[in-house]
């Protein structure tokens, strides 16, 4: 039974080996060439080879060397945060910068426990009148203030 | 060699001084500073949110003004580390231990004073010495061949390795991964698309603005909002005397002096920068000191000494930026980042083709510190101030603005996806141990060697021993084996294990 010593080296070396096979399995179509005439392919693959080989010295030593254990991931703040980039990502043509301020900030907030609604609709609804005045009105920036622009 | 020196800093003054442009230099201080003086927020995620505010000025404006937000930032880092012992970023947690200290024992004023004073000097000093030493080493550039460049970036890649935090071999992952996602995008020889996966937006590679806000921004607000609530920071020192006392001066001005010395030589170094200066002065002036017990307890020296110390290798680190192109930390990464972005690309060629841009850099670096010390010293009670506003109210902020940031520079919610994917990936590398500077690097350098790499193997018809061949080359390389050999030395394993410790 192979016993986990040190869980980040593990880990670590996972993320490298799947990014270094991804890098061989996407860049298959890719011609390599030789030195003299370098095709595409060719420092890629090279990429992907010492990425590869990266990630298995480290899950070796994963699994042979002690090391620290990870820190506990908390899911609340990471879901909280990108859900709210995306909402705004999603959204800003259609509704416009002041409504998407107001969410994301509604959505930031939720990544805390404590959550205190009027006051976060306040800071939603100030940063969105400085956001618009500032980014759209002052420097002119390629983004609809409004929905239906 | 002198009158060029002087005629060169004149036709950088001529060109950076300009009412709008001071004006640039003073807003990126004043907004470096904000961002850089919130707590746990380094100079690295306060340049990344700031860069696109940049992007909208001519190349030079835009450039003075990033360089006074680097400043800023740095400087707001120590204002933290001094007044609330939260370090921004590494190369302030040396001025925590006696900053904080000094603080404590009502002296904040002195050892905000020092710091602002001994940073300022050290800046002057280091722009002389980019104005010194950047025409040779572009003129030694000029040489260069692509064997020599694309040996020159190993070196400066594997050094920067090495003195990263954490596990070596991490940080070559991390490295060969950044140059991966380099590639993506239409290779400029065969014009075929690698690594897109059907999107169209990622034909022009992947935009360095998502990768750098979400590996650094994001994450570092993800990562604030899992701690434990900050303890709001009890100032109570008095801001009052903040000029420092004659005592102050006789006991810190050596201590300036060897703090610039150390950092503008350790600059210079690929890898090198502002968290190697600090923490070698530090040592150092724990050596040299009659009483080095006093340290920690609130000794001047431990805070002039790195203060000095980090910003003049925040200096000297742009010499091999500006002089060879290749960038020797994750910072200067960001600034070669926004030069490509603004049309430059950074190398002996621009002090050649645009002596204007170069030497108003130059020049608008030293204008920089000078804003830094008029605008820091009269607006610290702002700062301070600014420090008890509830980290609550602050990061959807900070959000928000990265996010306009990324989206207004480039029209499209793909990079907004990008960036919450680059988030999600430096958080679980983090978790492994994993930095993510060292991708930066790789991100930035990759497209260059590889095209280095191409040329060089063209003109030796596929034999790799061109890179042996060349002198220049060969030198390079054989610094990199000595500089691996070093780290296999165990002594030299030990002594960087127990700087980083400290």
């Amino acid at each position: 039974m192979v016993q986990v010593k040190s869980p980040q080296d593990l880990g670590a070396g996972l993320v490298f080996t799947l990014i270094g096979l991804a890098g061989f399995y996407f860049g298959a179509d890719l011609t390599v060439g030789t030195g003299a005439r370098m095709g595409p392919g060719y420092f890629p693959v090279l990429l992907s080879g010492l990425i590869t080989a990266v990630g298995l010295v480290l899950g070796l030593r994963g699994v042979t060397v002690e090391g620290p254990p990870i820190e506990p991931v908390q899911l609340r703040p990471i879901f909280f945060i990108i859900a709210a980039i995306l909402v705004f990502g999603f959204l800003i043509e259609s509704i416009g910068l002041a409504l998407t301020s107001v969410l994301l900030t509604i959505l930031a907030t939720y990544a805390r426990p404590e959550v205190k609604l009027s006051e976060t609709v306040l800071l939603g609804v100030g940063l969105a009148m400085f956001t618009v005045v500032v980014f759209v009105y002052v420097l002119g920036q390629p983004l609809p203030a409004w929905w239906g622009r | 060699m002198e009158l060029d020196l002087l005629h060169n800093l004149a036709t950088g003054f001529s060109a950076a001084v300009s009412l709008k442009n001071l004006g640039f230099a003073l807003l990126g201080c004043l907004l470096g500073t904000l961002i850089g003086v919130l707590p746990g927020i380094g100079p690295i995620p306060t340049i990344a949110m700031l860069l696109p505010i940049t992007f909208g000025l001519e190349p030079l404006s835009s450039l003075i003004m990033l360089a006074g937000i680097y400043y800023g930032a740095q400087y707001g880092g120590s204002t933290t580390s001094i007044l609330v012992n939260i370090p921004g970023e590494a190369s302030s947690i040396v001025t925590c231990l006696d900053g904080h200290e000094m603080a404590k024992q009502g002296r904040a004023g002195a050892a905000l004073g020092v710091a602002a004073l001994g940073s300022f000097f050290a800046g002057c000093v280091g722009t002389v010495f980019i104005a010194a030493f950047g025409p040779p080493l572009a003129a030694i550039a000029q040489e260069f061949n692509s064997p020599d460049y694309f040996s020159l970036m190993v070196l400066g890649l594997v050094t920067a390795v090495i003195l990263a935090h954490g596990s070596v071999l991490k940080a070559v992952g991390m490295v060969l991964v950044g140059l991966l996602f380099g590639l993506v995008g239409t290779d400029v020889n065969s014009g075929l698309t690698r690594y897109t996966f059907g999107v169209s937006d990622l034909w022009d590679g992947i935009d360095f603005l998502p990768l750098v806000i979400g590996l650094f921004g994001v994450v570092e607000i993800i990562r604030n909002l899992e701690r434990p609530a900050l303890r709001r920071p009890h100032v109570s020192a008095k801001m009052r005397d903040l000029w420092p006392g004659i005592k102050d001066f006789q006991e810190s001005w050596r201590a300036v002096l060897r703090g610039t010395a150390v950092g503008s030589i350790l600059g210079i170094l690929p890898g090198g920068g502002a968290v190697l200066a600090a923490f070698a002065s530090y040592t150092l002036e724990k050596k040299v000191a009659k009483d080095p017990s006093r340290f920690g307890r609130g000794a001047i020296e431990g805070v002039a000494g790195p203060e000095s110390a980090n910003n003049a290798a925040a200096q000297t680190s742009f010499i091999p930026l500006l002089t060879l192109g290749l960038p020797s930390n994750a910072i200067m990464a960001l600034m070669m980042g926004a030069m490509i972005i603004q049309g430059i690309q950074p190398g002996s060629a621009v002090m050649a083709k645009r002596p204007d841009l170069f030497w108003g850099m130059v020049a608008s670096m030293w204008i920089g510190n000078l804003m830094l010390l008029v605008i820091n010293l009269p607006l610290i009670g702002i700062w301070v101030r600014l420090l008890s506003v509830p980290y609550r109210l602050l990061y959807p902020a900070i959000l928000l603005f990265c996010v306009i940031g990324i989206y207004s520079t480039n029209t499209n919610m793909t990079q907004l996806v990008l960036c919450a994917v680059f988030a999600v990936f430096g958080y679980v590398l983090l978790r492994f141990g994993c930095e993510p500077a060292p991708l930066v690097l790789g991100f930035i350098l990759g497209p260059l060697m590889e095209e280095n790499l191409r040329r060089s193997l063209v003109i030796s018809r596929g034999d790799p021993m061109v890179f042996l061949e060349r002198p220049i080359s060969a030198a390079l390389l054989a610094a990199t084996v000595a500089i691996v050999a070093l780290i296999v030395v165990p002594q030299f394993r030990k002594t960087r294990e127990e700087a980083f410790q400290e």
